[in-house]
């Protein structure tokens, strides 16, 4: 902790590099977490994420950079600084033949906790994620949404300063989804840090102190939600849901003045995400175009500044699921 | 070292909870030993031999004899026959289990200090323990005699006049009918079969460990806690480490209550209950070794399903798992010895035949850690060669 690099930060990664053969799937990430700071690392399905938060947790190596906790070196091996971290994998990933209190305490385990301490932290976990009721029961027979809460539980009976999450939310039912933001927002206000990644940018907007956006491996941008909304300068996102010739639309509409970028994206692969300044005096010209290159719309909508279209405006690709 | 006893105990819990681990571990080997002691139960009481004597001299007398002595009358019962293909017919219809044909000339051979042509015995595959029985009082018999001749020749060396060899000669193939038939099985407390294959079976489905054991580490992989157990602060041979320890206490476990509830139930003897809880520890270690290997050999739940099953197998045939190894041809008893249960069911013979302590156990336990160390390196060379990622 003399380390004079370490000005109050949690955690720092510098320079994350990892290939795997040909393919560079973290290419230069940097990127540091306060303490008590809930920070979101955002990008779409194969930008890096997971892998960083690898390298984060020290279950696999980096190429090149370094991760240090608290101003100690995170490695693959079986260093002290993995105290401080509690990592929740994408998956469930729990005992199903075990209940929920062994799961629990083998996980505190694992952290030398035991005796009393680790049946205390145990009951507190429990209430934590409120399944206090079910403490006997065996993992499989528990809800889905019971079980993601436990997964996220397993990682916390140890009390790690930073929370790693990745992807909580993933095929994850409405109801769950909101007591798991939920519940990461009252960590972060009970002063643990919180690095948390996704590719759904409204719950990073909704939860995230600061924000990350990866892209092919590489941190395009990164500030306060505002900081970042900011770089788009005003302009508004048009989403068209439209059928017919999207492409020849899309190449059409990036001709036009004052569009700044166009691309297709949504659900179904039938938005067409237009970034534009003053976007209500464009709008008919927008509809007109689509008459002539014979594109049928559905629906239209207009979305104030936002994270998806700091993403549209720096990568020219819309989110995709 | 807390991180490691979690783990082990974790397994064990799992393992316990397990049905089909309980099914395969502890309930199948004590019922197959014990339906195949009942089976063959009753060859051991008994052997019906028959006897043909194409000889005719004193020295073919004196082996009927000493299959007919008053020492072998509760295991052997005699009866003779003209010519061999009547025994072997009879051997066939199951009138007898096993017959000794002895060939013309052999007294004039014995006499006449030629190789005599050994006698032959006629066997039948359901029957291997008779036959056994008898090629092994056969083999003794004759082994007596060449000593006897041995110590006549060294008379003649030593100056006796050689008028007098042939009539020597002759004494001693006809006096010395051996006081003391040592054959493999027949001291005062023969083999039972159940001694045998308790523990032959026992082992057999404890190598199913092998494949259990290995798998539970790529299953830990798939659902995601191995991730969980690295990313806390615990070295990368902490979790193999736990996993050997709870499959060593399983395994002993497994192979203490088979061989336990064997000698209970089913009537199993052994000389020394200290050398089998040494073989059974011992077996279990080369278990965890295996066990090691497998994992470290596999890239997959599938592959290391495969490989277990295919040593498993190769082992317990190579080994005598189901036959007896003195049962079987030399050139598989010779291959018995590159095998840990080979070594154990050697221990397991020789303590039911009522060898007790190291005598009985010294050798396998060698064969048995030469076995397991030679895995273990083999497995440490493989984790040299496959750094992680
Ligand atoms: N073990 C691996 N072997 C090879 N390629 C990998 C491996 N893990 C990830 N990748 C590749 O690295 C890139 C980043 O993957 P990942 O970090 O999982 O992205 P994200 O979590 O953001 O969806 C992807 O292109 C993926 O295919
Ligand atoms: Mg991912």
């Amino acid at each position: 902790m003399t380390d004079s690099s370490n000005d109050g930060e949690l955690l720092e990664c510098a320079g994350l590099v990892r290939r795997f053969g040909e393919r560079t799937a973290v290419d230069g990430v940097s990127f540091e977490i306060a303490p008590g700071e809930t920070y979101g690392l955002i990008g779409p399905n194969g930008a890096g994420k997971t892998t960083t938060i690898r390298m984060v947790c020290g279950l696999l190596h980096a190429d090149e950079g370094s991760v240090r906790i608290a101003g100690q070196t995170v490695s693959t091996a079986a260093d002290p600084a993995k105290k401080l971290i509690g990592y929740v994998p994408q998956d469930i990933a729990l005992y199903p033949d075990l209940t929920v209190r062994e799961n629990l305490r083998f996980f505190g385990r694992l952290y030398r906790l035991r005796g009393r301490a680790l049946e205390r932290r145990v009951d507190a976990v429990l209430d934590l994620v409120d399944l206090t009721e079910r403490a006997r029961d065996r993992v499989d027979s528990l809800s889905g949404g019971m079980r993601r809460r436990l997964n996220i539980g397993a990682a916390l009976v140890h009390s790690p300063s930073l929370l790693v999450l990745d992807e909580p939310t993933v095929g994850v039912d409405p109801q769950s989804r909101h007591a798991i933001l939920g519940s990461v927002h009252r960590f972060g206000e009970e002063g643990m840090a919180v690095l948390y990644t996704t590719h759904y940018m409204e719950e990073a907007e909704r939860l995230c102190d600061r924000i990350g956006i990866i892209d092919h491996g590489r941190m395009i941008a990164e500030g306060t939600q505002r900081e970042l909304v900011a770089t788009v300068a005003e302009r508004d996102r048009v989403l068209l849901t439209a059928s017919g010739e999207l492409a020849k639309y899309v190449s059409e509409c990036r001709l036009l003045d004052r569009v700044d970028r166009v691309d297709v994206g949504g659900d179904h692969g039938d938005t067409v995400q237009i970034l534009v300044r003053d976007a209500r005096s464009l709008l008919p010209e927008l509809l007109d175009l689509a008459h002539r290159v014979d594109v049928r719309i559905r629906g239209v909508e207009i979305v104030e500044p936002d994270l998806e279209a700091v993403f549209l405006h720096l990568t020219g690709t819309a989110l995709r699921e | 070292m807390s991180a490691l006893f979690a783990i082990a105990r974790k397994d064990l819990r799992q393992r316990l909870r397990d049905k089909s681990a309980f099914v395969l571990f502890l309930l199948a080997p004590i019922v197959v030993a014990g339906l195949m002691g009942l089976a063959f139960s009753n060859i051991n009481l008994h052997a019906k031999v028959g006897v043909v004597d194409l000889d005719g001299g004193p020295a073919a007398a004196g082996l009927s004899q000493v299959l007919g002595s008053p020492e072998l009358s509760d295991t052997v019962t005699l009866r003779g026959y003209p010519t061999a293909e009547a025994a072997r017919s009879a051997v066939d219809a199951g009138d007898i289990d096993a017959a000794v044909v002895v060939p013309a000339g052999f007294t004039a051979a014995l006499a006449g200090g030629g190789t005599p042509p050994s006698p032959t015995v006629l066997d039948d595959v359901d029957h291997a323990l008779a036959a056994q029985l008898v090629r092994g009082v056969t083999e003794s018999y004759v082994a007596q005699i060449n000593a006897d001749r041995l110590s006549v020749q060294t008379a003649l060396a030593a100056g006796v006049p050689a008028a007098s060899t042939t009539e020597l000669a002759a004494r001693a193939a006809q006096l010395h009918a051996p006081e003391r038939i040592e054959a493999r099985g027949l001291t005062d407390d023969p083999l039972k079969t159940v001694s045998y294959f308790a523990p032959g079976m026992g082992i057999f489905f404890v190598f199913f460990m092998v494949g259990f054991g290995a798998r539970s580490y790529f299953t830990e992989q798939q659902q995601g806690t191995l991730d969980r157990i690295s990313a806390a602060p615990i070295g990368s041979g902490t979790v193999l480490l736990g996993k050997s320890l709870s499959t060593f206490v399983y395994s002993l476990v497994s192979l203490g209550t088979v061989t336990t509830v064997s000698w209970l139930v089913f009537g199993a003897r052994w000389a020394d209950p200290f050398g089998v809880a040494v073989l059974c520890a011992a077996m279990a270690v080369a278990v965890v070794c295996l066990t090691t290997l497998v994992t470290v050999l596999a890239r997959t739940e599938r592959q290391a399903e495969g490989i277990a099953s295919i040593i498993v197998f190769a082992l317990a045939l190579l080994g005598g798992n189901f036959v007896y190894a003195s049962a079987s041809p030399p050139a598989l008893r010779r291959l018995a010895l590159f095998t840990p249960n080979g070594w154990a069911l050697r221990g397991f013979t020789d303590l039911g035949t009522g060898i007790g302590g190291w005598s009985a156990v010294a050798a396998p336990l060698a064969g048995i850690a030469v076995f397991s160390a030679a895995t273990a390196v083999l497995t440490l060379v493989l984790l040299r060669l496959r750094r992680p990622a």
